[in-house]
């Protein structure tokens, strides 16, 4: 299973939360399967799409789900330190782990030599930590959005691999503005 | 804590609900009354661009962010304030200790801060430069400035300014 194997098994539970998906090709895997509003593509800043996911499901009380890398998270890692000690439950970071930088040609990562999320998130401070495989990850993800009291880091581990697709052709003030308007805080739309 | 009060009071006057820090001793009075204010949201957090993240959640979750940083944390920030902030263009205070100016004991800081207003400009970012008490008056209108241009803004508070704040 690789990236985009996996975002089609998810993507009936995607649509039904608010998403704040990666940049590069996971973001462009996820529009080409299923646009919706309440996915807001990270079209810039590798590394924050966890940190943005935080930030929102701080801020309202919609699920939120971050989709994001083991290439960015291991450009952000502090961000597990920060969600470990204040993610409300509200929050679920799935870390799509397929051992690569996908998106700038499938180089290793170092979660493909020694590094384990699963281990830097606990250490962290994050408590509901799961690792599982791909298949299992429709069936974590309806558990950790079925839990009222806790949030989790859910590591997705997969094979690397892309679909040749291209740039989403959304301008960024159109997937804010929508997004804002799913929520139902944007007045002038 | 006179100075910090003010500060506080004028973001909040602003409508900024959503703090994140990055320590600083010139932060510290201001964490304090933030820490022990229920009306609104506040934490700290490890890094500078992380915090950028968060704020841009809290902008689409409908919150008025501010995050409070040395100036060195612009350094840490470009990319997130790029790509992210002013790509989707959303409205973030930065308040910002000035170390490096005037009164500051710490050498190491003055390459920063000789270059912090560059950047700002250099990324077009609004700035109040706040030398003198009287200036902090400006904080609430500079605030509501970046909801309705829909830009992060910058707030530079001296050293001097708020080095005797007890």
């Amino acid at each position: 299973m690789n990236r985009f194997d996996l975002l089609n098994k998810v993507q009936n539970i995607l649509k039904d939360n608010l998403v704040i998906c990666n940049i590069g090709l996971p973001s462009q895997e996820l529009y080409k399967i299923s646009d919706q509003p309440n996915f807001f593509y990270m079209l810039g800043s590798m590394g924050l799409s966890s940190s943005i996911g935080l930030g929102l499901a701080l801020s309202q009380n919609k699920h939120v789900i971050s989709i994001d890398g083991d290439g960015s998270v291991l450009m952000n890692m502090n961000t597990l330190a920060t969600i470990g000690n204040r993610a409300p439950s509200n929050y679920t970071l799935l870390i799509i782990d397929n051992g690569s930088y996908g998106s700038t040609g499938d180089q290793r990562t170092f979660t493909d030599e020694k590094t384990s999320l699963k281990d830097v998130a606990l250490g962290a401070g994050c408590k509901n930590v799961i690792e599982c495989s791909g298949e299992e990850t429709v069936n974590e993800l309806n558990k950790a959005i079925d839990d009222k009291d806790n949030s989790y880091v859910i590591i997705s581990k997969i094979n690397s691999g892309n679909v040749k697709i291209d740039p989403i052709p959304l301008n960024p003030i159109t997937i804010r503005d929508r997004f804002r308007k799913f929520i139902g805080k944007v007045k002038y739309l | 804590m006179k100075i910090s009060k003010k500060i506080i009071d004028n973001l909040k006057k602003g409508g900024v609900d959503f703090y994140l820090s990055v320590p600083c001793k010139l932060l510290a009075n201001m964490i304090d009354i933030l820490e022990n204010d229920k009306d609104i949201y506040y934490s700290a957090v490890p890094r500078e661009e992380e915090g950028m993240g968060i704020c841009a959640g809290a902008y689409l979750g409908n919150k008025f962010p501010c995050i409070m940083m040395q100036n060195t944390g612009i350094g840490n920030s470009v990319n997130a304030i790029v790509s992210l902030l002013q790509l989707y263009q959303m409205p973030v205070v930065f308040l910002i200790s000035y170390r490096g100016t005037p009164g500051e004991p710490v050498g190491a800081q003055g390459g920063m801060a000789k270059i912090t207003e560059d950047i700002l400009q250099t990324l077009r970012i609004p700035i109040l430069h706040c030398s003198s008490e009287k200036e902090l008056d400006k904080i609430s209108t500079f605030s509501k400035h970046a909801k309705v241009v829909e830009s992060p803004v910058a707030i530079l508070c001296d050293f001097n300014l708020m080095k005797d704040d007890k």
